[in-house]
């Protein structure tokens, strides 16, 4: 099974679930972005979105892109899970909104070229499709002097998670020099580049770095995604980031 | 005592040490980065420097600059140590290669604006010096589409290193939030390292855009290096122990 029919796989079997679960937390009433739902406003990561076509990468109920919505952009969301999109249509219904859903894999985005000023994930299709693969369609997809930012996890986390006891620790159990495909028995598959690689896939993709902004928990930070010792973890070492990239003209 | 002088006073000490290995350095036919040697036809980090005016920020012995020389580069070596510079004058005068060497920090450097095509610095200026008063002079010195390219200790072996000058093993030892100034128990000298988010903002602040983050990762065969506190080659073969930062100043 390829990487991406196995999260698929995984994500239309656990959707539910995660809707369920961070309903609350991720169900805020402007856009926040990532573990510990840090504002928008106070990060300002996307700049000015109205009258903006923006592109959501792996949407999940697309809490993202309805909020954006009501900012004035004009959003497309894609995800790779059907059922994902059943939730994000029913949430489209109730906020009495209608944008294009669309059911497809970040590496292959059936969209025209530049036909979107900003680009985005929040812990989306980032994590789960190639970057390799996925990098090149954002970078097709954008127009010139368009905007792509992500938020994920780091290569810190990744080296620093402890699979056996199941908690992140200070020790590095996996080597730096490789990191690319993370895969968990029963897990789906994500993924994480070392930082050198990725500066060199967004400059072979016509990308200028504008920014690598490294979230530390803010006191008094809280997440459903996070254990409390995992967020203090965080308070010391990277476990969140968003790389903010623009494409140059051509 | 200022940073300067206390880097001054470490390396015053370390000097004749460095002046044992210079001719050797000088001798090298091949341009290579850091204590794994790696040739840089290997990284290719560098512009071709033919024609060019460059400045090395922090350069000791000048090897690096003598590299330059010897391809067509036009170089001036910076250093804050007397002692460094005495060396690289007498490597000069034994190679007959002949260039600019100016005793002055990176963070102040008594020349003329964008006067250089290449700013380049190997454990020089790039650790010994503040990178947020060395990166602004770097950009001061640079002529506009010019080049800044610097190795530095890489981000993960800082924050495995104990504060005694000992190898980094595989746990994190300081936090990476807040790294800037470092100090090493029983050396004179204070260290800068930056984040990998601080860095590209840095740069970016100072009018750069980022081309490339080398992270050199060691070569399997080759001989040991000589730093009591650099891990040895199979962890650097896991983890980066250095980097380089390559950035083109906007045109």
């Amino acid at each position: 099974m390829s990487d991406s029919a196995r999260n698929r796989a995984f994500w239309d079997g656990h959707s539910d679930s995660y809707q369920e679960t961070h309903r609350e937390h991720i169900g805020r009433p402007e856009p926040r972005w990532g573990l510990w739902q840090l504002s928008e406003s106070e990060l300002r990561i996307l700049g000015q979105v109205a009258g903006k076509d923006v592109l959501e990468l792996g949407c999940g109920a697309a809490q993202w892109s309805i909020l954006l919505a009501g900012l004035g952009a004009r959003p497309v969301a894609v995800d790779n899970s059907a059922r994902q999109l059943e939730h994000a249509r029913e949430a489209l219904a109730a906020a009495g909104l209608d944008f294009p859903l669309v059911h497809a894999a970040a590496e292959r985005v059936p969209l025209p070229d530049r036909s979107f000023d900003i680009v985005f994930a929040d812990h989306g299709a980032n994590r789960f499709a190639d970057p390799y693969e996925w990098v090149p369609e954002a970078a097709r997809l954008l127009r010139s002097g368009g905007l792509l930012a992500f938020s994920g996890s780091t290569p810190f986390e990744v080296m620093c998670w402890n699979e056996p006891a199941d908690r992140m620790d200070a020790e590095l159990h996996l080597d730096y020099f490789g990191l690319h495909r993370i895969e968990e028995a029963d897990g789906p598959v994500q993924f994480e580049l070392p930082y050198g690689e990725w500066i060199r896939l967004f400059r072979a993709n016509g990308f200028e770095i504008e920014e690598l902004r490294e979230i530390q928990p803010p006191p008094g930070a809280e997440s459903t995604y996070r254990a409390a010792e995992e967020t203090e973890w965080a308070r010391k070492w990277p476990m969140e980031q968003i790389w903010v990239v623009r494409k140059e003209d051509a | 005592m200022s940073h300067v002088e206390r880097n001054r006073e470490a390396w015053t000490e370390y000097a004749p040490e460095y002046a044992e290995w210079a001719p050797r350095q000088w001798a090298s036919g091949e341009i290579t980065w850091g204590v794994w040697h790696v040739p840089e036809s290997e990284l290719r980090a560098l512009p071709n420097v033919e024609g060019l005016d460059t400045i090395e920020l922090g350069c000791g012995t000048a090897y690096v600059s003598s590299w330059l020389a010897r391809r067509g580069a036009r170089p001036v070596g910076i250093d804050i140590t007397p002692a460094q510079l005495e060396t690289a004058r007498r490597m000069q005068a034994e190679f007959g290669l002949e260039f600019p060497l100016i005793e002055a920090s990176a963070e102040e450097v008594p020349l003329p604006d964008e006067s250089f095509d290449l700013a380049v610095s190997e454990y020089g200026a790039s650790i010994w010096a503040d990178p947020y008063r060395w990166i602004p002079e770097a950009s001061r010195l640079l002529r506009p589409g010019g080049r800044l390219v610097f190795l530095v200790n890489g981000t993960v072996m800082i924050l495995c290193s104990p504060d005694e000058e000992l190898p980094a093993g595989s746990e994190l030892l300081r936090p990476y939030f807040g790294l800037h100034r470092v100090e090493w128990d029983g050396t004179g000298g204070v260290e800068f390292h930056l984040g990998y988010g601080d860095w590209i903002r840095v740069l970016r602040a100072n009018g750069f855009v980022v081309e490339n983050l080398i992270e050199i990762q060691a070569p399997a065969e080759g001989d040991p290096h000589r730093y009591p506190g650099l891990p040895d080659r199979e962890w650097a073969q896991r983890w980066p122990s250095e980097q380089i930062w390559v950035a083109r100043k906007r045109s």
